[in-house]
């Protein structure tokens, strides 16, 4: 552990995140390793309620928030200026939830990334709108209930793999990390900070609310979704160089899907091709990887 | 809002303040909280010994404290890290994941670092008090209750009939296992707690009734050293000898002959000691039993090594007559059947008319051993007694109270239940001494080790251990995604050809960095190791730093009890409960 | 120095002059000269800012919230789709108090596709707390939009340059270009009032509770009124340099004038040689030129129409299901004096068709020989067009 990384904080007491919220321990690790020279760009998410309501806030670094589709372009302004005032110093970060980066936000973040700005925009995914009361995103993975996917017609369809369009940017540096992982993700985070360029870092943040899991169980979900290959950990330079972090033992997806309420409709038959799925995906990043010819 | 704190000349959605003075402790329906336990180690340890945190402290390089935290509980760390019998890692949590963490070797190694060092403990003292106590006995349960008596303040006198202290570690166990070196600093550290060891002073009844006007207690250790009786045809000869009479003349310095073959009957570690002294001394050894090899008492890796260096073993016989056969022994053995179970060992009996002969040249009995002398025994009856687990204590009408202990009192005749003993006698003692003899029991009950069989001196004596919860820590309440498959150490050993060669120490010292290796693997059950894991993913910032002995405590004000701390914890230190309405 | 240009290098010479520090835009026509010609200026060095290449109007309206709240100067231009796009950003621009300056070319909405003038695209960004100013010809636009950062960094609202597709925009006129230094001396540099700051960590335009919402309205509310004052004072400094002033209002003969024309952009230069026709002959007609939209110059209006028998507008867009968006502003500027004129409502040039004299003086017979208004607008110069059964 980088102890002296972890032992500072950016984030007061007092914010109203969920009990057990998994945004908000992202968020704690990220700001650990970005440090008090980070200007932070907020698209609406979670995270716009839980620093608080006006006049409080409890993020201890300058904070924009911004509208929900412009995580990308306002990172861009803020960066822009700082280059003019002679800033190049200060961190850029753009923080938004999986509606602001995979959905909504996608042309402003594709657009900011394509033109290479030198900021950081880091994806705390929950895999649904959480804020507005668990509606499925394009992040919301295959066999999930949420309150636009209910009974039968929980989500047949993928996850969008938001990694693999920003590597097809051919940006610097686009890393997966997880809450469960804090060494991983502070090191990414801190690789990200050192990169010139667009940085993109996916976090899987947990969220106990939306996923219908006991609060003290968001790092332990957190944890399965990477040995169970679900998320794994990667990091990708120049759009060319992967590197697989952690390689997991046999886990099976099953014993991650049996704790989540979001799944509990789930046969053996699905959790068996879900299984499939999941087993494709990490045999293609593999092949990326270099680790399968 | 405090608009007076409002930098902004513009009144517009920019912050001011931050979210501190909102106390989301009130959303708290769980409540979290440092909750130290008890791990299963220490249960099983006679002595008590707080095992989880010996072995937190030695992974962090601390080997003086972990070394010092033994010392609390049992002054023989030297001599019990390399005979102890070692019941720890029965029970260690960590067998489960992969093998047990190897407790043995590594109290060894924090003995032998201090030896080498010559480092001096510092352990907590209570100030001088009144009474005195003598007790009879320089072994293992003697010396035992003079160092907890000692620490409790109080003026100790041992005295042993032998020329030197140590009692059965001194002679009866041979130097391949028990150095003299190992044995004499866990002695001299005895002396250097303040007691007063006279050897060559056996006690005969005379001198006990002197002894009773000059002291408040006696404590009576005085061992098992008399063999027992075969009760066969023969055995008077003199080719028929004690085991442990075998072991004490070669620890005495005197080289027994021991051409030809001897036989040893018996399954105890004692039998196992004079086989394998027998074979280096250039004899052969025939270990003779009634039972199986997976029956016998003696340590399981003893009876490999002793056939590894060439004993021989007959199981399922007993002996039935001895003759002379001219300048040899012919032993008659009556075969054995098994007829049934006892206690997870076979029951045997005689498989009748089954019999057959062996010539020998010695015999050497190791079936048992009893007190010297019956007076060693405490009386029947209950008038004044107080029966405890390793102690029995006689209080007459007048004079000292008498306590009998270490093998006279103890079920099972081992190193660490006599120190067991010998804390106990202290206990008790001191119990009875400043709260009076209805005291004791609840006392003694008050400072068990998770509620089992063992006692803790540093409870005794209002250490931070007395905080802990008595719930042992299972397997399934540790969060193994934070343990991964770790070999554990192999001990190194002296190679067989070299063994046999004479008696120097067949178990060789591990080094520090093995030994820190090690220690990691210990889950610490139930243990604070300050892993951090609470600080690192409370979502609420609510767990802070502080700089005493915890560490750390959890800010209710903000918590709001979404018990993440308590699932991450690796090792079992925290738990939730409901918050009180 | 007096030079020739288009409208469109008129705005891009004053944004070089204001020493802007971060442009952001994305081409629309016909936006396109202004932020050609200032890409070019970035390129080449003779403008010390960042130019943002982004990738749609709405990211470049994010952008330059994002830049301007850190601290610096910003400018974009756009139009007609651009802005629409643009628009929950411009609420956001003025909500969070930002001294953004934009020009705007008007142009009509699709469909079907239409880069013509039409002023309906940037009258539908009225409540959105941005000043608007309706500029005539290349030197009031190069003059307002210097004129625009003073007043927008004054009052912390933004303000919209508007100027007429082609008409304007790609007209070349003389234009009387000031030197840097005089620039310099009426516009200083940039002072924010707040700013991200990682030296005074501050959260901006987090949640507000409707116990404070109300009152940060309030606040962009009186802003706005004070944007008149100081737009007042800013025009008197600039004056006093230049010697150059327009007004909120412009009035041109109206002291004497029965029935007054109310204009916006190019159509008043129009109106004007209609004028000087009608006064020959002897009709008592004035100009009233309007040049804020917001905030509007109700007090002003009054003033000028005091003794006005009938006033006509003349609205280049149109409120569907109620009339001229111009008229209507000046309806409810009026309505409230004990007497007042008529307002008679002339829809015309939608889509960028000519506004010619001939039309404007057929305005002005409609309006002299009506006691009232036909209907609250009156379309004119339509063809006839065939339903198709």
């Amino acid at each position: 552990m980088l102890t002296e990384i972890m032992d500072r904080e950016f984030v007061y007491s007092g914010h109203v995140g969920c009990p057990g919220c998994g945004a908000t321990i992202a968020m704690r690790f990220v700001l650990k390793a970005l440090g008090e020279k980070t200007i932070m760009v907020l698209p609406a998410c979670c995270w716009s309620v839980i620093t608080g309501p006006y006049p409080l806030s409890a993020l201890k670094i300058p904070v924009i928030h911004a509208a929900f589709e412009t995580g990308g372009a306002t990172a861009s302004g803020v960066r822009a200026a700082l280059d003019m005032m002679g800033d190049t110093e200060t961190t850029v970060l753009t923080w938004a939830g999986d509606g602001g980066t995979f959905d909504i936000g996608f042309q402003a973040l594709s657009g900011a990334v394509e033109r290479n700005e030198n900021f950081l925009y880091v994806c705390y995914d929950n895999e649904a709108y959480m804020n507005t009361g668990i509606q499925r995103s394009s992040s919301t993975p295959y066999g999930a209930w949420t309150t636009t996917t209910t009974g039968q017609d929980w989500k047949r369809l993928r996850k969008k793999n938001i990694v693999e369009v920003l590597v097809a940017h051919r940006i610097p540096y686009v890393a997966t990390a997880s809450i469960a992982f804090p060494d991983d993700l502070l090191r990414k985070t801190q690789k990200a900070r050192e990169t010139k360029g667009s940085k993109f870092i996916h976090i899987y943040a947990s969220c106990p609310t939306g996923w219908r899991i006991p609060s003290e169980m968001s790092v332990k979900i957190a944890r399965m979704a990477v040995q169970t290959n679900i998320f794994p950990l990667y990091e990708v330079e120049d759009g060319r160089k992967y590197t697989i972090n952690y390689k997991p033992k046999e886990y099976l997806v099953r014993e991650y899907f049996k704790l989540q309420g979001r799944f509990k409709h789930l046969t053996d038959q699905d959790l068996d091709q879900i299984q499939q799925m999941v087993n494709e995906d990490w045999e293609l990043l593999l092949h990326k990887a270099g680790d399968r010819s | 809002m405090n608009e007076a704190k409002n930098p902004n000349p513009l009144f517009m959605p920019i912050t001011y303040l931050t979210t501190e003075s909102n106390k989301t402790g009130s959303w708290r329906f769980l409540h979290p909280q440092y909750d130290e336990k008890t791990s299963p180690c220490s249960v099983a340890c006679p002595a008590g010994e707080d095992i989880a945190r010996i072995e937190m402290l030695a992974s962090q390089g601390l080997f003086k404290e972990a070394w010092e935290t033994i010392l609390r509980e049992n002054p023989f760390p030297s001599v019990c890290g390399r005979v102890c019998f070692h019941p720890c890692e029965g029970q260690c949590n960590r067998r489960e994941l992969d093998m047990a963490v190897a407790i043995h070797s590594l109290e060894r190694f924090l003995a032998d670092t201090a030896i080498r060092y010559g480092i001096k403990p510092v352990l907590e003292k209570r100030p001088s008090q009144k009474q005195r106590i003598a007790v009879i006995g320089a072994g293992p349960a003697g010396l035992s209750a003079a160092w907890f008596l000692s620490m409790l303040g109080y003026a100790c006198h041992v005295f042993e009939a032998s020329a030197e202290a140590g009692g059965v570690l001194r002679w009866g166990i041979p130097l391949y296992r028990l150095p003299l070196n190992a044995l004499l600093h866990d002695i001299q550290q005895v002396e250097a707690q303040g007691v007063t060891i006279y050897t060559g002073k056996p006690v005969s009844p005379d001198v006990l009734e002197i002894m009773k006007k000059d002291y408040d207690a006696v404590f009576i250790g005085c061992g098992h050293g008399r063999g027992m009786s075969m009760n066969v045809p023969g055995e008077d000869l003199k080719e028929v000898s004690e085991g442990l009479d075998f072991l004490r003349k070669l620890r005495e310095g005197e080289t027994p002959p021991c051409q030809g073959v001897s036989a040893i009957i018996g399954g105890g570690n004692t039998a196992i000691d004079v086989a394998r002294s027998v074979v280096r001394l250039g004899g052969k050894a025939l270990l003779l039993y009634r039972r199986r090899r997976q029956d016998m008492p003696a340590l399981e890796l003893e009876v490999e090594m002793a056939l590894e260096e060439g004993v021989k073993l007959q199981e399922l016989v007993a002996p039935a007559a001895v003759a002379r056969d001219e300048d040899q022994v012919v032993l008659t053995l009556q075969e054995m059947k098994i007829a049934g179970d006892e206690g997870g060992r076979a029951r045997v009996a005689p498989d009748e008319g089954k019999t057959r002969k062996v010539r020998i040249d010695r015999i050497f009995k190791a079936i048992g051993a009893q007190a010297d002398e019956p007076r060693h025994q405490p009386p029947a009856g209950d008038e004044g007694l107080l029966s405890l687990s390793h102690t029995v204590l006689v209080r007459g009408n007048q004079g000292p109270v008498m306590v009998f202990g270490g093998d006279l009192t103890n079920e099972t005749k081992s190193v660490v239940h006599a120190v067991a003993s010998g804390k106990e006698a202290a206990m008790a003692l001191d119990t009875l001494f400043r709260e009076g003899f209805e005291a004791i029991v609840p006392k003694l009950e008050a400072c068990r080790v998770g509620e089992g069989p063992s006692l803790s001196m540093e409870i005794y004596m209002g250490g931070q251990r007395r905080l802990r919860n008595p719930h042992v820590v299972r397997y399934e309440e540790i969060n193994t995604d934070y343990f991964g498959f770790i070999p554990r150490v192999i001990q190194p050993r002296l190679l067989k050809e070299e063994r046999v060669q004479s008696f120097e120490e067949i178990d060789l010292k591990i080094s520090a960095n093995l030994a820190m290796k090690e220690s990691e693997r210990c889950f610490n059950c139930g243990l604070c190791n300050q892993c951090d894991n609470c600080f690192i993913y409370c979502p609420d910032t609510s767990v802070m730093r502080d700089k005493d002995h915890q560490g750390r405590h959890i800010n209710y004000d903000y918590c709001k009890g979404c018990g993440l701390c308590v699932v991450e914890c690796p090792r079992n230190a925290m738990s939730l409960r409901e918050e009180e309405s | 120095m007096k030079r020739v240009l288009e409208g469109s290098h008129a705005v891009a010479e004053a944004v070089r002059l204001a020493k802007v520090q971060v442009i952001s835009a994305y081409p629309i026509t016909p936006q396109t000269h202004i932020v050609e010609i200032l890409s070019e200026y970035c390129t080449k060095g003779m403008m010390k800012a960042k130019f943002l290449r982004v990738e749609s109007e709405h990211s470049c309206m994010a952008a330059l919230i994002g830049a301007q709240s850190t601290g610096v100067r910003t400018f974009t231009a756009t139009s007609g789709q651009g802005l629409a796009l643009m628009h929950e950003l411009l609420h956001w621009a003025a909500g969070a108090r930002l001294p953004i300056v934009m020009a705007e070319v008007n142009r009509a909405l699709a469909p079907g596709w239409n880069i013509w003038v039409d002023q309906t695209d940037s009258l539908a960004q009225r409540d959105t707390g941005w000043i608007q100013m309706y500029c005539e010809d290349g030197q009031e636009v190069l003059d307002s939009t210097l004129q625009a950062f003073r007043l927008a960094e004054v009052v912390n609202l933004p303000v919209m340059i508007v100027l007429d597709a082609f008409y304007l925009s790609h007209t070349y006129e003389p234009v009387e270009v000031p030197s840097q230094e005089e620039v310099d001396q009426f516009l200083p540099p940039f002072e924010p009032k707040f700013r991200l700051d990682t030296a005074h960590p501050c959260g901006f335009g987090p949640l507000v509770a409707p116990g404070d919402y109300m009152e940060m309205r309030y606040h962009i509310a009186m802003a706005m009124e004070e944007a008149l004052d100081r737009f007042d004072e800013i025009e008197a400094a600039f004056a006093a340099q230049f010697n150059r002033r327009y007004g909120p209002v412009e009035a041109i003969d109206c002291e004497d004038a029965d029935i007054v024309f109310i204009t916006t952009g190019t159509v008043t230069s129009t109106c004007r040689l209609v004028l000087q026709d009608l006064r020959a002959k002897g009709e008592k007609v004035g100009i009233l030129k309007l040049k804020l939209l917001r905030p509007f110059p109700t007090e002003q209006i009054r003033e000028k129409l005091r003794s006005v028998k009938k006033v006509a507008v003349v609205d280049r867009n149109f409120s569907f299901g109620a009339s001229g968006i111009f008229a209507q502003e000046v309806r409810a500027a009026l309505c409230n004096m004990p007497v007042h004129p008529t307002v008679f409502g002339f829809v015309a040039g939608i889509g960028g068709r000519d506004v010619t004299p001939e039309l404007l003086e057929m305005i002005y017979w409609q309006t002299k020989t009506s006691d009232v208004p036909q209907k609250e607008s009156v379309w004119m110069g339509l063809r006839e067009v065939k339903n198709v059964d």
